[in-house]
């Protein structure tokens, strides 16, 4: 009988070593525990054997399923860990890129008119549009650059007719809406203008001002390099250097242009700056009184500043572009980048 | 303008290395735009404001220096002995346009060589890319860089009868250019004739007849002033400009004029041993009046927002060569010195009291008052359409505004508007204002696939300008491309205009007018009177292998349509009920008509209609085709009954058939 108690221990264990899946420790389990099952078997024996060896039998035998037992509950707990059966099947690469799905993009000359707009809502200056075909006056004469005055050197222009043209600066707003609105003035004046340069890397005949306008009582020079202060802080950053220099604007007195250190030297000179450590960044002053004359305004009561950049300017220094031409391609390979 | 640096150093002492000098006129606006070694001096490269004339010599930038530096301007020897023999049987001088020609001077030098100049002068010259000619030529260059002050040579012996005309061309006169340009003249432009013919274009260059060559032995210097405006316009009719005419057009120093004329005088006789004859010739007209300006102290702390001492401002203006006249604790009344040509009100003066003191000295003051900001509605649905059409995966594109003249190009859709032509294009080729957008859209697909891109979907928010009266219409529109078919673009559509809040309906009538679109597959789209866009697959004729879609919207009436003001609606408590049909029609019968018609019959608890598809095949006869779509059914306050439906989808085939002729295929409730 000891034999026999033996021999199914021994069968036990090889049977548990070989068990791969739930079904088979469940079948196992059956084998050995169940009503008709091995172990209940060998208890049936107990009263064959001689009375005192039965005692001893029958310890052996319930030390052996309570063994069974715990073993093949480990089992299942562990292979219940394991989760889905080892099955040998295919392996899912968790590494393979996403589905493809592609985001627009604004065009990054909106994106800096967007940035500028926003910096410069916060200064509480709204934004105002007018006519990018103009009247020869608002582009000229109500700025203060009379016919024939040295200056329109520097402003060539479009015409489509004798007294019209496409604006060749965005200040022509200015005029606009001083002639409709009494001061306090805060606006910006985004917009497309056009100048007849030939197309290269750094000119096209077609660009983007933004242009600003503040009118009020009180403003001063010191409120210009305010608010530009703040402006240039705000866009570019808080360890950004500004510099102002005298100019000339007909529409501006006194006039400045504006620099800013050279991002991308630091300062130290590089080809983007010249070797200067300096960058150009927009043209400002505060308004001439001739151009108030010209909308009515008392230049003895009113004082007011106006700034105006380019778009493309300033996007490129940005994003570091090299060739101007690259805005108006729309190569979306370009376009993706921003 | 360039200047040498050591020529400088001769009218004004300073320690300055050429890099801190660059630095210096800088900051008082001269900027130095290069630094160019040049043997053992430097060339110095200044961009001159067009309102500094008085920079466009070297004299003018020693004054400026020295209102840096603190020094003081020395002016060069002018003074000479001169000949016994007076000018007057020599030459006479008539001025007949007092107002073009205000001032004239001349002067006469006999028994001169010609010859090369001296060395050191060669050397100023090529130091600022001059190339020295003759002792003659080199003294008018040379002093003209000097003073700023143009001057021109003629040989004497070859001005008929002895006279000189300031008068305007006659008709049928020309002249030949110093160089070299044979220019027929107009009336309106001045001349410098001698008793025969134009010897010289007033302000723009002498002639090549009376030119100083080797064998010149008598010269006649002419240094003069005349108008800006007129020199200006005759430099650019006849397509010549020259140094001297670059200065005229800015404005010249009417004061310095004899002193420049005797500055010349006195180098041609020490350089080429000439004689200069007793006296001068001299025409003024009228009287120039001195400008005197008053400077209120308090105005100038007003425009710069800073006080600036009053003991400053004075020695600013002293060292600008200003005239104090009178100095008061609050006023400041000074005389503008002639070369100041753009001084002539108080706030020119509080930019140069303001440029010398430093713009980088005054203030930044950051307390702007607090005012509120409101976006315009146009910005608002701008950003909106932007943000919406980006979200789809849709690129925002930039293109010109100016057109070529090419058939794609000069597709017109807005309606009897024709473009608007460019009087003096750049270019022949591009010489339009656009009157659409998709023709550029169209380019850039297929920039983009020529450089590789196969599929593109993008927009652009720009104007077309549209003949107007005054001024053209400006129209802003709303264009966009994408290799999608008819009713997928069509769905990006209607998507927007529900995110816009648009409820108007749209019309969509066929549209079979332009080479753009794909016969039968294009549409204008209307909203009651209001034309809102043209939507449509391009035409085949435009070579695009695989299907492309196209719409053009105008923005402002979108505009107009939008409505961003949301009202919540209680959600729905009791359960829809869905009944999809299928039903026979004639191919004629639009979904629009279908639609209009289930609309039509009021049901009120018909809540969505909804199109499935068309189906055309086997069992549909020739003619027809099956269109399938889904009814819903729900109210707010109760359940509906199965009966209740039942009516209502039977009278809306009912409907369908009395008016369309619709059959029912199959209804299947869902
Ligand atoms: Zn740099």
């Amino acid at each position: 009988m000891v034999d026999k108690l033996e021999a199914v221990t021994r069968n036990l264990h090889e049977e548990i070593c070989s068990i791969d899946t739930r079904k088979e420790a469940e079948q196992l389990r059956i084998k050995y525990l169940g009503r008709k099952g091995i172990i209940n078997d060998l208890m049936k024996l107990i009263p064959t054997l001689p009375i005192d060896r039965r005692a001893d039998f029958g310890q052996r035998v319930n030390s052996l399923k309570s063994e069974f037992t715990n073993s093949i509950e480990t089992l299942l707990q562990k292979m219940s860990v394991q989760a889905v059966p080892a099955v040998k099947a295919e392996l899912f690469d968790i590494t393979l890129p996403g589905k493809p799905l592609s985001g627009g993009k604004k065009h990054p000359l909106t994106q800096t008119i967007d940035d500028m707009k926003e910096v410069f809502a916060n200064l509480g200056f709204e934004v105002a549009y007018g006519p990018e075909v103009e009247l020869e006056y608002y582009n000229f004469e109500a700025l203060n650059i009379p016919a024939d005055h040295p200056s329109r050197t520097d402003f060539d222009t479009f015409y489509i007719k004798d007294d019209v043209l496409l604006r060749s600066q965005t200040s022509t707003v200015q005029i606009r809406i001083m002639e409709k609105q009494k001061p306090p003035i805060r606006i910006i004046a985004p917009g497309r203008v056009y100048r007849p340069d030939t197309v290269d890397a750094r000119h096209s005949f077609m660009f983007h001002q933004v242009e600003g306008l503040l009118v009020d009582e009180g403003v001063s020079f010191a409120d210009l390099k305010g608010v530009l202060y703040q402006f240039i802080k705000g866009y570019f950053g808080q360890n950004v250097q500004m510099r102002f220099r005298p100019s000339f604007f007909p529409f501006t007195e006194p006039s400045a242009e504006v620099d800013i250190s050279c991002s991308l030297c630091g300062g130290k000179g590089c080809s983007v700056c010249s070797y200067s450590g300096w960058v150009e960044i927009l043209g400002a002053g505060m308004v001439d009184p001739n151009v108030f004359k010209a909308v009515h305004y008392d230049p003895e009561k009113y004082t007011g500043f106006a700034f105006g950049m380019g778009v493309e300017r300033i996007t490129m220094l940005k994003y570091g572009i090299n060739d101007i031409r690259l805005f108006y391609e729309n190569d979306l390979r370009f376009l993706s980048q921003f | 303008m360039k200047i040498s640096y050591h020529w400088l150093k001769e009218y004004v002492a300073f320690q300055l290395s050429p890099q801190e000098l660059a630095d210096e006129l800088t900051s008082v606006g001269l900027v130095v735009a290069d630094i160019k070694p040049v043997e053992d001096d430097f060339c110095l490269d200044i961009e001159v404001t067009s309102n500094r004339p008085d920079c466009l010599g070297i004299i003018g930038i020693a004054r400026e220096v020295a209102a840096i530096a603190g020094g003081s301007v020395h002016f060069p020897e002018t003074n000479f002995v001169t000949a016994d023999t007076s000018i007057s049987p020599l030459i006479t001088v008539t001025v007949e346009e007092p107002i073009l020609c205000p001032c004239y001077s001349a002067r006469v030098i006999r028994h001169i060589t010609v010859a090369p100049s001296p060395e050191w002068m060669q050397k100023r010259l090529q130091c600022i890319g001059l190339r020295p000619v003759n002792n003659i030529v080199d003294i008018t260059n040379y002093v003209m860089m000097e003073t700023g002050q143009p001057l021109h040579a003629f040989d004497l012996d070859k001005i008929t009868a002895h006279k000189i005309l300031v008068r305007r061309a006659m008709s049928g006169e020309e002249i030949v250019a110093l160089n070299g340009a044979r220019r027929a003249l107009f009336h309106d432009m001045l001349v410098i004739a001698d008793g025969k013919k134009p010897v010289a274009i007033a302000g723009v260059m002498g002639g090549k007849e009376t030119e100083v060559s080797e064998v010149t032995r008598n010269i006649l210097l002419e240094c003069a002033q005349f108008e800006p405006r007129q020199v200006r316009r005759t430099s650019r009719a006849l397509g010549i400009a020259s140094d001297s005419s670059y200065r005229f057009e800015r404005g010249t120093d009417y004061d310095g004029i004899d002193r420049v004329s005797q500055r010349a005088s006195r180098l041609i006789k020490d350089c080429s041993g000439g004689e200069i004859a007793n006296g001068a010739i001299h025409i003024t007209s009228g009287r120039h009046e001195t400008k005197k300006i008053t400077l209120r102290m308090e105005w100038l702390h007003k425009v710069l927002g800073t006080e600036i001492k009053s003991d400053r401002v004075l020695d600013i203006l002293k060292k600008l060569s200003f005239k104090i006249l009178n100095d008061t604790e609050n006023f400041i009344d000074v005389e503008v010195p002639s070369f100041r040509s753009d001084v002539c009100r108080e706030i020119d003066l509080i930019e140069e009291v303001a440029r010398i003191y430093g713009y980088n000295k005054m203030p930044i003051k950051t307390s702007i008052s607090i005012r509120g900001h409101t976006k315009n509605r146009y910005e608002i649905v701008e950003d909106h359409v932007r943000q919406f059409l980006i979200g789809l995966g849709f690129y925002e594109v930039k293109t010109f505004s100016i057109v070529d003249a090419s058939p794609l190009q000069s597709i017109n859709l807005w309606l009897d508007r024709t473009g608007i032509e460019i009087v003096n294009p750049l270019r022949q080729e591009e010489s339009r204002l656009r009157t659409s957008l998709l023709p550029s859209l169209i380019n850039v697909k297929l920039y983009n696939l020529n450089h590789g891109t196969e599929q593109i979907k993008i927009f652009e928010i720009a104007k077309v300008y549209l003949a107007g009266n005054k001024l053209p219409l400006e129209k802003n529109c709303l264009s966009l491309l994408s290799d999608a078919d008819f009713l997928t673009l069509k769905g990006v559509f209607e998507a927007l205009l529900r995110n816009l809040g648009v409820v108007s309906l749209c019309e969509w009538i066929p549209f079979n007018e332009s080479r753009l679109f794909r016969d039968g597959r294009a549409a204008r789209i209307q909203m009651g009177n209001d034309l809102v866009g043209y939507f449509g697959e391009a035409s085949q004729e435009l070579g695009f292998k695989e299907i492309l879609c196209l719409v053009e919207i105008d923005l402002d009436v979108l505009v107009e349509k939008v409505n961003f003001a949301k009202k919540y609606l209680d959600l729905p408590q009791y359960p829809a009920v869905f009944r999809d049909l299928a039903l026979l029609v004639n191919e004629e019968v639009t979904w629009s008509s279908l639609e209009k018609c289930i609309i039509g019959t009021r049901v009120d608890f018909l809540k969505e209609l909804k199109f499935f598809d068309v189906y055309r095949g086997k069992q549909i006869p020739a003619g027809k085709k099956s269109v399938a779509f889904g009814l819903c059914f729900q109210t707010k306050d109760r359940t509906l009954t199965g009966e209740e439906v039942d009516d209502a989808q039977q009278m809306i085939v009912d409907t369908l058939n009395r008016t369309l002729g619709a059959e029912l295929r199959k209804a299947v409730t869902v």
